[in-house]
């Protein structure tokens, strides 16, 4: 029979007690906030329910099945791939691009950086207004524009491929200038040694970016691209501002709105659409830091 | 401590975790295995008191704050009972949602602002009131309300909102533009519709004569007129089959082919702004817009009642707007003082004085709308054209929740693309039969 330390026991009590008291209170709030709405939801996908209605019955997999096979959840996927897909590489690349162009010391460039930024900072509503008054056909400016060349406006909250294409310009636009920073820090710390003996060696701009720059910047790039193709997944603010009943511009979080919250009122197919959503995210997120990590050299 | 002893203490602690989680989560969300309302208790209202203090629940229609607090005071000072009014969303639809979401705490406005399309999901989940005892406890008089507007809250017998903040559509024309083009009246047909507008095109006083709503804008709501006047319709109670019938497929084609002969296009925002701001010449719109259009427009508004079809020339105009209900998870207190104060804001002499702050119509027949008239001629038309050719809306527009969405997306693609008409409301009719089924059906005979 293994002998215990009374001292050893106590210690050992007394430091669940300490870190009890510490950590129990987040761990509480963790639960209620994070696991319990995460169970719930869970729980809440299997059921046909309608938002406050105190009654439901039991859908098994069926809203599961719905979302995976009805033509309304193939649209809503087509959507969700084509806005992630193109925001996440407009971005990067365009923000990339935009870094170069203000990693010199020019008169100016401090504003170039700031006006650059700003964009980022305001909110997805006001954005969503100010750019509905620039792309109305009739009244907007870039119909005014249009029409002063000689040309007719699309339109682009009838079409909705067009209204698709819309929300990915504002989007695009309003988080440039996160990528664009966040580029610029990893232009900077590169150690200009570095570049100065690729200079030496000859090699020439194109080659000095290919073979130095960006494989430096790998560790900003695999950053970026968690973080872009998070947010654009779960995109919401502009496209329901810009497009209210979702016209061709259904995302996965914005099916989610209309099917829970707006005009379906299906708060149980809403739920399975949010758990579908959480395992995706957790996947994309998990393959990441699991394979695509490891091509990542750190200086 | 052997393994297995650990194995099976760990599965119990498994175990008695999950049975934990599985209670908890079904506590708090709800019964599963019914679908059916409860049958409402039956109150003895002649033993109930008011309560001292309520809550009204608005979003304020129309930009009615003020009105509706002057009237809420009114009520105040007659009756000692305190009224809370709580801005419970911005539109129609958030109030609703708030209130959906709001039962879970029992936290509920006892008098809630309930749109024509919003009113009837609220009422399956079993939030709302009959009001038909209520309302006659409270010594209000329901036959006096517009026949047509009062019944758009009936459903098995029982009426479950009083209307309110009412509106219909109306026809709006440029009167400036009807001068220029020598054009002496206002249609009373389509027929009339589809030449006007080439005339005006002719006479070149307007590149666009007609506007329909896009797909934001309720294009169902609008269209019914031009569908009900072909003798179609949307549904025939909860049967899809009326859309694809053969004079709803006339209605919509002859919408198609006005787009495509070039004198109607669709808005891209709101026909009412590209209205007022001088792009089109006509659109069908609602009464409410008629004091914002009448004071924005820099040209003489004229306004006409909505035009026949071939089959049905009077009863083709759908109402709209708002009425206002009571919460079921309100004490019987709350819920005769939620009715009073409902009379008092519907009142004769009340609901002429939120006309004329807003331009809603009045919703009762005995009020005397006289001095609407003198205020802005043109709210006669609208008043009776209320009285006399007004219809209740069908019921998959209304009632079906997304039905009106998926109508609305389903015009829009119509009007805006050369697709086939009869084969897109074939499709249509899918959708509506498929959200009934799914999502309607089981709660209506749960």
């Amino acid at each position: 029979m293994p002998t215990t330390n009374p001292h050893r026991s106590r210690r050992r009590r007394r430091d669940a007690l300490v870190f009890l008291a510490f950590a129990g209170p987040n761990l509480l709030l963790i639960a209620a906030f994070i696991y319990y709405p995460l169970l719930s939801n869970l729980f809440y996908s299997t059921l046909n329910w309608r938002m406050g209605s105190t009654r439901a019955t039991n859908a098994g997999f069926d809203n599961y099945v719905r979302l995976f096979t009805s033509p309304a959840g193939a649209e809503m996927w087509r959507v969700t791939i084509t806005f992630t897909v193109v925001t996440v590489l407009a971005s990067m690349v365009l923000g990339l691009l935009v870094a170069l162009a203000l990693n010199h010391r020019v008169p100016g460039v401090t504003a170039g950086r700031t006006a650059i930024f700003a964009p980022y900072v305001l909110s997805g509503v006001g954005v969503g207004m100010v750019w509905n008054f620039i792309f109305d056909p009739q009244l907007g400016v870039l119909g005014h524009v249009l029409r002063t060349l000689g040309a007719r406006s699309p339109e682009w909250y009838l079409d909705g491929d067009l209204a698709l294409v819309m929300v990915m310009i504002v989007y695009v636009w309003k988080n440039l200038g996160f990528c664009a920073v966040v580029f610029l820090a990893g232009l900077q710390s590169i150690p200009k040694d570095l570049m100065e003996a690729a200079r030496i060696d000859r090699a020439g701009a194109l080659r000095r970016f290919f073979r130095v720059t960006l494989p430096l910047l790998s560790p900003t790039v695999f950053f970026l691209t968690v973080t872009t193709i998070l947010s654009s997944m779960q995109a919401f603010d502009i496209l329901k501002i810009m497009t209210p009943s979702g016209n061709g511009t259904n995302t996965i979080v914005f099916e989610l709105y209309l099917q829970g919250f707006g005009p379906y009122q299906n708060a149980g197919y809403a739920a399975a659409i949010s758990v579908v959503l959480f395992v995706v995210l957790f996947a994309i997120t998990a393959f990441q830091m699991r394979y695509v990590e490891k091509r990542v050299h750190y200086a | 401590m052997s393994r297995t002893p650990q194995r099976a203490a760990r599965a119990t602690t498994a175990m008695a975790a999950l049975g934990i989680a599985a209670v908890t989560l079904t506590a708090c969300g709800p019964a599963v295995g019914s679908t059916g309302a409860d049958a409402a208790a039956e109150t003895d209202w002649s033993a109930v008191e008011p309560a001292e203090s309520i809550s009204f629940w608005t979003n304020h229609p129309g930009g009615s704050q003020a009105i509706e607090q002057e009237l809420v005071d009114s009520f105040t000072e007659e009756t000692g009972i305190e009224v809370e009014i709580v801005t419970a969303g911005a539109n129609y639809e958030e109030v609703s949602q708030r209130f959906q979401t709001a039962q879970t705490s029992g936290d509920v406005g006892d008098l809630v602002v309930m749109s024509d399309a919003t009113w009837f999901t609220n009422h399956v989940n079993g939030s709302l009131l009959p009001v038909d005892d209520v309302f006659a406890a409270a010594g209000g008089d329901s036959s006096t309300y517009n026949t047509t507007l009062f019944d758009d809250y009936l459903y098995e017998d029982a009426h479950y909102a009083v209307p309110y903040a009412r509106s219909t559509t109306i026809y709006y024309y440029n009167a400036d533009h009807y001068a220029e083009a020598g054009i002496a009246e206002a249609p009373t047909t389509w027929e009339e519709v589809a030449e006007n507008s080439q005339a005006l095109i002719d006479a070149g006083v307007t590149e666009t004569a007609f506007s329909f709503p896009p797909a934001e804008d309720y294009p169902a709501w609008m269209m019914n007129n031009i569908v009900w006047g072909y003798g179609g319709g949307w549904s025939d109670e909860w049967d899809a089959s009326a859309v694809t019938s053969d004079e709803t497929v006339a209605a919509v084609q002859f919408a198609q082919d006005a787009v495509q002969d070039g004198w109607a296009n669709v808005s891209s925002g709101s026909p009412a702004d590209d209205f007022a701001a001088g792009a089109t010449s006509q659109f069908i719109g609602s009464t409410g817009s008629l004091g914002g259009v009448t004071e924005t427009a820099g040209f003489e508004v004229g306004v006409a009642m909505l035009p026949g079809g071939p089959v049905e020339q009077e009863l083709v105009v759908p109402t709209g707007g708002a009425g206002i209900a009571i919460s079921s998870a309100s004490t019987p207190e709350e819920q005769l003082a939620a009715a009073m104060l409902a009379d008092h804001l519907t009142s004769a002499e009340h609901t002429v004085t939120f006309s004329s702050q807003t331009g809603y119509v009045p919703v009762r027949s005995d009020a005397d709308a006289s001095a609407l008239y003198a205020e802005n001629p043109n709210f006669r038309v609208a008043v009776e054209q209320l009285e006399t050719r007004t219809r209740t809306q069908d019921y998959l527009r209304v009632f079906l929740p997304g039905g009106d969405l998926a109508l609305a997306t389903a015009l829009q693609r119509i009007l805006t693309t050369d697709a086939d008409v009869a084969e897109s409301l074939a499709s249509l009719q899918t959708e509506l039969e498929g959200l009934y089924e799914n999502d309607l059906r089981p709660q209506l005979e749960g």
